[in-house]
């Protein structure tokens, strides 16, 4: 019997050392903040996502694993992150009467609202003395990860912090145009998904597929145009 | 289904290769996006598999972006001294700019919309 103890308190790290765990984990934390949220009576400030990232964040902490482990075990469901936007590209094309049928509304809003999704708080951080290094991490933040990593690097901040900055993004754009869609009356599916895309990128994105295929191939075009054009905007203006 | 995820992974690694070779700031999977977009637009049809495939890994998108969301709750130590100018950043320019978007579409879709029936 005594020997079986110290065996069992150090399962979670010998578990941890195959990818296995993280990913139960992660499925369990899923399906718990999907429960929590029903539980709750479905607030909309508080969507599953965060619920599950805080109970999948306390295990961590509890089974004494730390974050960079966890996440380079979780790198088996962050690989499917690929594929999974090339998908985007189908509910993109069923939807693209919708799409043709706004081009203008959405060519017109683009460069503006992703220009300003990135100077409104680079101009709120540097009015509070935020330093060169944080204002660069903090610039592309409502561009969706993989194309955020290279412009980070680009203008030389960093990819953790930019990161961090990136996700709670995600998660207030989501709650935002959750909270504001009421009191401006829009019901427009295509309006609602396309916000989302462009400000929460992919967290806005999943958001969206939550509310109708619809505001979801909205959201898909918003991430894909706002990445792109962020991309290819933010070196040149960085001076 | 397996087959529709072949297609899906085939335009990623076509979107990293082109992204590599060119040496792009824009990553694979959005590469993958917009070149999957064209041929779809292209044959006019998309086939039942890749339609499934799609469907079932879009399903499964909060749970692929899990992972990286946990990191903000581990990441914001690093923001030192500075924590609560990002996070007033964070929450008011992400504020703005969700508004100024709302704002923009609805003005600018009512436009169109009303532009198109004066015609």
């Amino acid at each position: 019997m005594t020997e079986l103890l110290p065996r069992v308190l150090a399962l979670p790290e010998t578990l941890a050392a195959t990818p296995i765990l993280a990913i139960g984990l992660t499925l369990s934390a899923f399906f718990i903040g999907n429960w929590l949220f029903r539980r709750l009576g479905r607030p909309l400030w508080l969507p599953p996502v965060v619920l599950a990232a805080v109970v999948l964040a306390a295990t961590i902490a509890l089974l004494g694993l730390d974050y960079a482990r966890y996440q380079h075990s979780a790198q088996w469901l962050m690989l499917l992150l690929g594929p999974a936007t090339v998908a985007l590209g189908i509910p993109l094309y069923q939807q693209m009467h919708h799409v043709r049928a706004l081009w203008r509304p959405i060519v017109c809003t683009l460069p503006v609202a992703a220009t300003l999704a990135s100077v409104y708080a680079l101009v709120i951080a540097w009015a509070l003395g935020a330093t060169p290094d944080v204002l660069a991490s903090l610039a592309p933040k409502s561009v969706t990860a993989p194309i955020a990593i290279g412009i980070t690097e680009q203008l030389r901040g960093s990819v953790p912090l930019m990161m961090g900055g990136l996700l709670v993004t995600g998660v207030l754009a989501t709650l935002f145009v959750d909270l504001l869609a009421g009191p401006l009356g829009i019901e427009d599916e295509r309006i609602l998904g396309f916000a989302l895309g462009l400000n929460g990128h992919a967290i806005g994105t999943a958001r969206a597929f939550d509310i109708s295929h619809k505001a979801g191939a909205f959201a898909s075009l918003g991430m894909g145009l706002t990445g792109v054009f962020t991309a290819l905007m933010l070196p040149l203006i960085w001076a | 289904m397996l087959r529709g995820f072949l297609i899906l992974v085939l335009f990623f690694l076509l979107g990293e290769a082109l992204r590599l070779v060119f040496v792009l700031p824009i990553s694979g999977g959005v590469l993958g996006m917009i070149l999957i977009t064209l041929t779809l637009m292209l044959q006019g049809r998309v086939s039942n598999e890749l339609a499934s495939a799609s469907q079932g890994l879009i399903s499964v998108l909060v749970l692929l972006i899990m992972p990286g969301v946990v990191g903000a709750f581990f990441t914001v130590s690093q923001f030192q001294g500075q924590w609560l100018a990002v996070a007033v950043a964070l929450l008011l320019g992400t504020a703005l700019s969700v508004l100024t978007t709302l704002f923009l579409m609805r003005a600018l879709v009512r436009a169109s919309e009303r532009s198109r029936t004066d015609d």
